[in-house]
């Protein structure tokens, strides 16, 4: 109830924000049910309605081997939302540990964050591609690329956030009441970190949509033959003079994603702490 | 001031040679033997076998990296396996292409970031604030290829304004008209990373407005137009200034795209190209130039911000 009033909260008044959260539940309702919402096999080919233009029954039209853009796009759905919370999940997971024993041990931070700011002596897709070219092309590296490059800025930033409430009453009182070291991280800071680190998933979410899409784009993200929207771009881009739809519902589809998660993040960051406000990177 | 700067170079330098073991580091990484790797996949036993020798592949790993780190002091960063050529030539002669882009990016930047940002701070809450907020996200939430892709089928092919590909040297046939050829490219670039200018100008004109002398300077009377320049922007820009380093980081991750769309001969096109075609040195090349080039822009930004605000240096 209380999760409840406090979503509320956040999205009354935001048109906007609330259209992009809606929008988002389209998206992770099409990865989920791809199957069963894909009127075609997303790899079948059909020569003879090669570069179709949009109709029944190709809703989106058809790509340069006669694939059901359509269909594509609805598994590309399920690829942007599995490399999106991929992304996140190696980014909180990796990134976030380390800035918080950073700043909980500070002896070892010393360390640790030494390492973070070489790491981010490297442009963000500068880094992703040098992994990329150590690695063969595969949805699992490409997350694990994108997620090492975000751990990188959320071990800062949980870093800073950490450092701020180790110095709370509520950790000195956890401290005289006999806590272990884990105990007080686990069980008494992190609680206090979920909401900003909700809203940083979020940015995480939406960087990680463009950077696999540029990844796609260049030939060194995720196997060609994988639906994904940044494949689809990559693969039409030299029909774009004769069949521009194919470019269209691809694009759009990451724009309107990436757009919905950025304003989601911005409008859940106007209600978390406002201590933790300006650590937060996003748009 | 002086003190501060003097640290900061301090600092630099171990963070600096982290950065160089890991670049150094980049082809033992690669699997199979790096002198076999670094020759191409041309090379005959022989020639592997005198560069392990050159190299001193057969030494311990520590002294190869001074050896290399020696070499890299001098200005050596090895050979290009496809040009045949020295990797710092080969990335001298990407330079210029990307430098030009990179400034005309820059140029639009400021030309639409700073002035719309003021506009959406100085309106805010009004539905000016709501556009111009709101469309500036929207335009950070494009992938930069395609919105290359459609500036050039709108005004190279569809209208045929602009060149949609390629970009000769400005000593060529043409001289300074050759820019024409970075005009999208330099848009296309300056898109994203404007958006975010425009939010972070609105969003640190918002903080200073909230400050004590701010409201002093509207009491007083001042003319509204001048709080907002003088008082407000002046000191918002600090944030702005601050936020450079990240904005160049941004622009090289971006322009090894943009490059690769409007097939550009600068150094992102190069990265992409030397990974397609295994020239390891190359990538080991532009790599540390990259690294070694954000370092100091981020240090010269921290300088200015240490300048303008001198809270700064004194903590």
């Amino acid at each position: 109830m209380n999760a409840l009033k406090k979503f509320h909260a956040i999205f009354r008044g935001r048109k906007l924000a609330t259209a992009g959260l809606i929008w988002l539940c389209i998206v992770a309702f099409a990865a989920i049910a791809a199957p069963l919402i894909a009127p075609f096999d997303p790899l079948e080919i059909d020569p003879v309605a090669r570069l179709s233009e949009p109709g029944t029954p190709y809703l989106f039209g058809t790509d340069h081997f006669g694939r059901d853009s359509f269909s594509r796009a609805i598994y590309g759905a399920r690829m942007a939302v599995m490399i999106g919370l991929g992304s996140v999940f190696v980014a909180l997971g990796t990134g976030g540990l380390i800035g918080m024993l950073s700043a909980y041990f500070t002896r070892l931070g010393h360390v640790l964050m030494r390492g973070v700011d070489v790491l981010m002596a490297f442009p963000a897709l500068l880094l992703a591609l040098v992994l990329m070219t150590l690695l063969e092309r595969s949805a699992t590296n490409t997350i694990i690329v994108i997620g090492i490059v975000y751990a990188t800025t959320t071990a800062r930033i949980l870093f800073g956030m950490t450092l701020k409430l180790k110095g709370e009453v509520f950790v000195d009182a956890a401290i005289c009441s006999g806590a272990g070291h884990g105990s007080i991280l686990f069980r008494h800071i992190l609680p206090n970190l979920i909401s900003p680190l909700l809203v940083q998933a979020s940015f995480i979410f939406a960087f990680a949509q463009l950077q696999a899409a540029a990844l796609d784009f260049l030939g060194l993200g995720l196997p060609p033959e994988v639906p994904s929207w940044g494949n689809m771009l990559s693969e039409e881009r030299i029909y774009v003079t004769r069949a521009p739809w194919l470019l269209i519902f691809p694009g759009a589809l990451i724009i309107l994603s990436v757009f919905s998660m950025n304003l989601v993040g911005d409008a859940m960051r106007d209600s978390i702490d406002p201590r933790f406000k300006d650590d937060i990177a996003g748009v | 001031m002086l003190v501060y700067t003097i640290k900061r170079l301090l600092a630099l330098v171990p963070t600096l040679l982290a950065a160089t073991i890991l670049v150094f580091l980049f082809i033992h990484l690669i699997p199979g033997d790096p002198a076999a790797i670094l020759l191409g996949d041309t090379a005959t036993p022989e020639e592997v076998a005198t560069l392990t020798r050159e190299m001193g592949l057969d030494e311990p790993i520590w002294r190869q990296y001074l050896l290399w780190l020696g070499n890299v002091i001098q200005g050596d960063l090895g050979t290009s396996v496809f040009f045949r050529q020295p990797v710092l030539s080969v990335i001298g002669d990407g330079a210029e292409t990307s430098i030009l882009l990179a400034t005309m990016t820059m140029f639009w930047i400021v030309l639409f970031g700073i002035p719309i940002g003021i506009l959406s701070a100085t309106r805010h809450g009004t539905w000016v604030d709501q556009v111009t907020s709101g469309g500036a996200m929207l335009f950070a939430s494009v992938p930069t290829f395609w919105l290359g892709l459609y500036l050039i089928l709108i005004f190279s092919v569809g209208l045929g304004w602009f060149p949609s590909s390629g970009f000769p040297s400005l000593s060529d046939n043409g001289g300074v008209a050759n820019l024409r050829y970075l005009i999208l490219p330099s848009l296309t670039l300056a898109a994203p990373n404007a958006a975010l200018i425009i939010r972070l100008v609105r969003a640190s004109m918002l903080d200073v407005a909230r400050e004590d002398h701010v409201r002093t300077a509207r009491a007083k009377g001042l003319h509204p137009a001048k709080v907002a320049i003088r008082h407000v922007f002046r000191n918002a820009l600090i944030a702005v200034a601050a936020a450079f380093g990240f904005t160049f980081a941004a622009l090289v991750s971006e322009a090894v795209v943009t490059e690769t769309v409007f097939s550009l001969p600068g150094i992102g096109r190069l990265v992409v190209q030397s990974i397609l075609r295994r020239d390891y040195p190359v990538i080991q090349g532009v790599i540390l130039v990259i690294v070694i080039l954000y370092m100091v822009i981020n240090l010269l930004v921290d300088l200015t911000y240490a300048r303008l605000d001198p809270r700064v240096s004194l903590k």
